[in-house]
């Protein structure tokens, strides 16, 4: 390695692959002119990977009546995750659902009686349930003529045996009948052994969102047209059901609820309902600074939906952990809201419905992984931060090391991270904050710094811009007396791969205080 | 307030009889049979004492449970209001009265009520709409006038939580009951403070 610094094309895709260590599985985070790319979703390998507690019995059913074993173990997992449910009648008009396929009404009876069981085995015994949906799905299958070695003719089977009337439910109830099978797998190898469904269409077009899919709610109004409006933190939201049956209530108006846009479980697919510069229905508190680290208190009082953009995820608050590819997804819509809109990503404006609205709410729970999801929001936009607490940062990437003689406080809001650290500068001091950060190669980066601004802070905190051989690039001097709480930019410089630091020193005229709180390093 | 093992049966009982006269065939089995819980114990006679303090009963990590049916209706000394879920359990649940304003749980709208008391009434986890994102309860306000129970509005299905709001001439004395098959939470609003 000669320390030569390599510049371009190579290096940005270098630094690419860097970032992708954060966000693994996310191929090719954009560079700031690019929207973000469609999620990188490592997409479900389908139901045939996954035991199920039914295996013999789909695949015994599937032989009876010609139906492919991989098509009713998709469809059990997409009706009731392969559940044996005992079905409450939910509203008058609909009849409940039984056993793992969710058959009811008119269809659990033709079933049953297909397949030559008895109507309460049909529902309560598992065997008798799916064979009675394998043969149902085999009278559609003759009824229709539908060519069985075809995997896409039964998409259109399993829409009608999902008993959907809505157009479009049907269709994303086929959509997830395709995903439930995965990438490869045909609706079994015994009736499709050659040609496999081809993967659901891509979906998309939505107008603020491009890989998202466009589902317009009525339930939006107009955001305020003062400063209140403006658009400026986004909410995190679980839905607490899963994703169609979300998308299905949020578009309804009766609900009269709504967000901007909704994740599905893996990932593999996002709503968006309602326009961005609209003013979506997801969060009822009005805001109060306290629960945000005293950050805007400007907009005390005023409705959270005025100024939030409101991301809700299928799934459920009370969830032991998220799906890595949900994540990801939302980590790359997230990124691209932010970079449209200007918004800080930070702890301030990427926040959670329970944190806002702890009265009543708790979303997305104590298990969202926020620090890693930060993480993948900045990832994703092509940005590191180097906080001055390890606890929000990612060590493959980011390390301060702060004397200890430096204070710690939050004492003063709109820092990044948790708090920050400052020092009372002396004439003949030698010691400095120093931010590290790594790249994987070499490359141009802009690099920025946050503080805590007050009158006491020094008017020219200096800077140490230091390359990874040790070779100082520049001092920059910044008045930390103003400005606080934003990112002012350092500079540009080429850096060389390995470990490149960033130095606030505390040698200056006595009587002033600097303040370390995060340095962060972006593509341009 | 202890409530014993015939209290319990005096419960079902009264329960019962109060159902009987909304809902057919409700008390088709006797009242043994039965399995009732009545949480948290409070007095269960017709002349409740009953009290203004919030009421919680935390129910986390279950499949929301889908509320059917909600009815008002008058009794001698109280009006009832049953809220009537699928299945055999009914989710936590929190009932208290708050200050004004009331707010819808998506817009943050502001709900206007008559009168000077209002009691919330919280489920969780719970929804009143289907899988297809059909409501399982079609009406979702009304004014039944009545001496303690004089409106009544939803005001959240969103997120696994469901919330309505009584509107009350002032505040009075309740108290919150429950039964099992089919799940049921019943508050009694005293007609007298």
């Amino acid at each position: 390695m000669t320390g030569e610094l390599r510049m371009g094309g190579g290096s940005t895709a270098a630094f690419v692959a860097t970032l992708a260590g954060i966000a693994s599985g996310c191929r090719a985070p954009s560079v700031s002119t690019e929207p973000c790319p469609q999620p990188g979703v490592a997409r479900f390998a389908g139901v045939d990977s996954i035991a199920s507690p039914y295996d013999s019995a789909f695949a015994a059913a599937g032989a009876e009546f010609g139906v492919p074993a991989s098509l009713l173990k998709a469809i059990a997992w997409v009706e009731t995750r392969w559940q044996m449910v005992q079905g409450a009648e939910e509203f008058p008009g609909r009849e409940p659902a039984f056993g793992v396929m969710a058959l009811r009404g008119a269809a659990l009876e033709r079933g049953a009686e297909l397949a030559g069981v008895p109507l309460e085995r049909a529902r309560r015994d598992p065997v008798s349930n799916i064979r009675a949906a394998a043969a149902l799905l085999d009278a559609y299958a003759t009824e229709t003529r539908v060519d069985r070695s075809r995997p896409e003719q039964w998409g259109t089977l399993a829409a009608r045996f999902s008993g959907i009337e809505l157009p479009e439910g049907r269709t994303a109830y086929t959509r997830e009948v395709y995903r439930a099978l995965g990438p490869r797998a045909g609706p079994s190898a015994a009736a499709a052994p050659a040609s496999c469904p081809k993967p659901p269409p891509v979906f998309g077009g939505a107008p603020d969102y491009s890989p998202a899919v466009w589902r317009a709610s009525p339930n939006f109004n107009q955001r305020p047209a003062d400063s209140t409006g403006v658009t400026h933190v986004v909410i995190i939201h679980t839905c607490e059901s899963n994703y169609t049956s979300c998308w299905s209530w949020l578009l309804n108006p009766a609900s009269q609820v709504s967000a901007h846009y909704l994740v599905s479980e893996d990932g593999g697919e996002i709503s968006q309902l309602v326009l961005e510069r609209d003013r979506a229905w997801h969060i009822a508190a009005l805001y109060d600074c306290a629960l945000n680290h005293e950050h805007d208190c400007w907009l005390e009082g005023v409705q959270s939906n005025d100024f939030t953009v409101g991301i809700e995820h299928a799934g459920f608050a009370s969830q032991d952990s998220f799906p890595t590819s949900q994540l990801q997804a939302s980590a790359a819509l997230v990124c691209d809201v932010t970079r449209d809109r200007g918004i800080p990503r930070d702890w301030q404006h990427i926040l959670a419905h329970g944190q806002l609205q702890p009265r009543n709410r708790i979303d997305p729970g104590p298990h969202w992984p926020w620090v890693a999801y930060v993480h993948q929001v900045q990832a994703r936009c092509g940005e590191v931060v180097v906080d001055d607490s390890a606890q929000f940062n990612d060590p493959a990437f980011a390390v301060a090391a702060i004397p200890a003689a430096w204070p710690a406080t939050a004492a003063t809001p709109d820092y990044y991270g948790g708090g920050y650290r400052w020092v009372a500068t002396l004439p003949d001091a030698t010691d400095g904050a120093v931010f590290s950060f790594r790249l994987d190669a070499a490359g141009p980066r802009a690099v920025d710094a946050r503080w805590t601004s007050g009158a006491n802070r020094s008017p020219r905190a200096a800077y140490a811009v230091i390359g990874a051989a040790g070779d100082t690039l520049a001092i920059v001097r910044q008045d930390q007396t103003t400005g606080g709480g934003r990112w002012h930019a350092l500079g540009t410089w080429a850096f060389p791969a390995g470990w490149s630091r960033v130095v606030l020193l505390r040698r200056d005229a006595a009587g002033l205080v600097v303040v370390a709180d995060a340095v962060r390093v972006r593509q341009q | 307030m202890e409530v014993h093992a015939n209290g319990v049966a005096v419960t079902v009982r009264m329960i019962c009889l109060d159902l009987v006269l909304l809902l057919s065939g409700a008390c088709g089995r006797p009242a043994g049979a039965r399995t009732a819980v009545v949480v948290p114990p409070q007095d269960t006679s017709a002349a409740f004492a009953g009290s203004m303090n919030a009421v919680r009963r935390a129910r986390p990590g279950r499949r929301p449970a889908i509320l059917r049916a909600v009815r008002v209706a008058p009794h001698a000394a109280y009006d009832r209001v049953v809220f009537e879920f699928a299945g055999d359990s009914a989710p936590g649940y929190e009932v208290e009265y708050a200050d004004r304003p009331i707010r819808r749980c998506g817009s943050g709208d502001t709900v206007s009520l008559m009168g000077t008391g209002y009691l919330v009434v919280r489920f969780e986890p719970a929804q009143m709409h289907d899988e297809r994102g059909n409501p399982t309860v079609a009406r979702r306000e009304w004014t039944p006038r009545l001496r303690a129970a004089n409106e009544i509005k939803l005001v959240c299905d969103f997120e696994g939580q469901v919330e309505w709001v009584l509107g009350l001439p002032a505040r009075r004395r309740y108290r919150v009951l429950e039964t099992a098959a089919p799940a049921r939470v019943i508050i009694d609003l005293r007609h007298e403070p």
